[in-house]
């Protein structure tokens, strides 16, 4: 299936999806493609194996596969997609608690912004493998992904206000963890009522 | 300041707080950031945190990615899909056999007898195959090796993992070409001429762009070049 350039992105989602609802295998193939970057980025941050990031991209495309004829436009396309594969990810990282929680000696030497300080590159490593599973992926939705609090939301199949005590735990636990992030200060944030 | 008062701005200052991190994202509405810069002005907690938070999804930001080829795990999605519906075919009854057996725990054990021996035989073949390509394939992988080419293959090409197969299709359209064969494992494509275009001016067209990779024509009587 070739759509025309000029449609938008969200245009081009909706109507891949209701070709693969058609059982068009090459939308499916267009879709998979359009998502497979941002997924793959984003699972890199949580597992340093790529056959399980795979595991999760391509488990995650099945079930767009079998259930692209249930999509009713309750939401965006790449939300949908985004939450299919949040819970995908969420499943297997329970299953294999080594990986979810991956170890930085996992991680291969990789280069970081010069322009960053080393320090909180490292001091951040540490402080997010020590997250609760559903907490960081909530940070890294929100900063890494840049996704609203509603989206967030929508992914996660959870009330705002769970996603945003989620997110008051982790960046008080970051706070702890990352005393570089607030110039060595002790002072805590404000507590969520 | 009266205890209505000091309790009002201890509800905004709770929501307001809980707001920073999709203010520091930019993806909060125009209303909910007036109140979060009003908000800051007077709050140096908050703001504190605004600065705290602005500087993690920094660091947040600069850490490295991998990116990885698409292509593989593509073509083993469309395997499971293939088996996933192959083995719907074969657990549907034949053409003419009533769906009410006389003896429908017969019928039960048989479908998932069926059923089983079809996942098992499925099983077998792809961790068959698996071990197939792993031995027979070397550690490295050449785009211009001696594996037969396909009927009308002119040109051997590799594109980059962001293309779109929108942007493929014009390139291709643009360079007359169509794809006879591919990706393969390394994401190479085996092109076919549509005109009389000449291939080494189909090679041309495809080295302009940024989003080829590599182009190389199979017919070296009729084409010269280096690769891109």
């Amino acid at each position: 299936m070739i759509l025309p350039a000029k449609n938008s992105p969200k245009e081009r989602d909706s109507a891949l999806l209701a070709a693969i609802a058609a059982g068009d295998r090459r939308a499916l193939e267009e879709l998979y493609l359009g998502y497979h970057r941002r997924l793959a980025r984003f699972l890199s941050r949580f597992t340093p194996r790529y056959e399980n990031i795979e595991e999760i991209i391509n488990d995650t495309f099945m079930v767009v596969w079998q259930n692209a004829k249930e999509f009713r436009n309750a939401s965006q396309v790449s939300t949908w997609i985004i939450g299919i594969a949040y819970r995908t990810a969420l499943k297997s990282f329970r299953r294999q608690k080594n990986h979810a929680v991956a170890s930085l000696e996992d991680y291969p030497e990789q280069t970081v912004d010069p322009t960053f300080d080393a320090e909180v590159t490292d001091w951040l490593k540490h402080g997010l493998s020590r997250l609760p599973i559903e907490q960081r992926l909530t940070l890294e939705l929100a900063y890494h992904m840049g996704h609203s609090l509603e989206e967030i939301a929508a992914i996660t199949e959870c009330p705002v206000g769970t996603v945003k005590a989620r997110m008051f735990h982790a960046r008080e636990k970051l706070r702890q963890y990352l005393p570089t992030l607030g110039g060595g200060s002790s002072d805590m944030p404000a507590r969520l009522g | 300041m009266t205890s209505n008062r000091r309790t009002e701005d201890s509800v905004e200052h709770h929501e307001i707080s809980a707001l920073i991190p999709w203010y520091v994202n930019e993806t909060i509405g125009e209303r909910d950031r007036q109140r979060v810069d009003a908000h800051v002005d007077t709050c140096v907690p908050c703001r504190d945190d605004l600065a705290v938070q602005r500087r993690l999804c920094e660091a947040i930001e600069a850490q490295p990615a991998v990116d990885y080829m698409p292509s593989a795990s593509l073509k083993r999605l469309h395997a499971r899909i293939d088996a996933m519906q192959a083995d719907a075919a074969s657990s549907l009854p034949p053409a003419g056999q009533p769906m009410n057996s006389p003896t429908p725990w017969r019928g039960w054990m048989a479908a998932s007898i069926a059923a089983m021996a079809v996942a098992v035989a499925l099983l077998a073949a792809d961790r068959w195959v698996q071990f197939e390509s792993r031995r027979a394939q070397p550690d490295y992988t050449t785009v211009t090796n001696s594996v037969p080419r396909p009927p009308g293959e002119a040109i051997r090409a590799v594109f980059s993992p962001t293309i779109t197969l929108v942007e493929l299709q014009t390139i291709l359209d643009e360079a007359q070409l169509r794809i006879v064969s591919g990706p393969t494992e390394a994401g190479v494509y085996s092109l076919a001429s549509n005109a009389a275009l000449p291939v080494s001016e189909s090679l041309a067209l495809l080295r302009r762009h940024s989003t080829v990779r590599f182009a190389e024509g199979t017919l070296p009587e009729r084409v010269s070049g280096n690769s891109r």
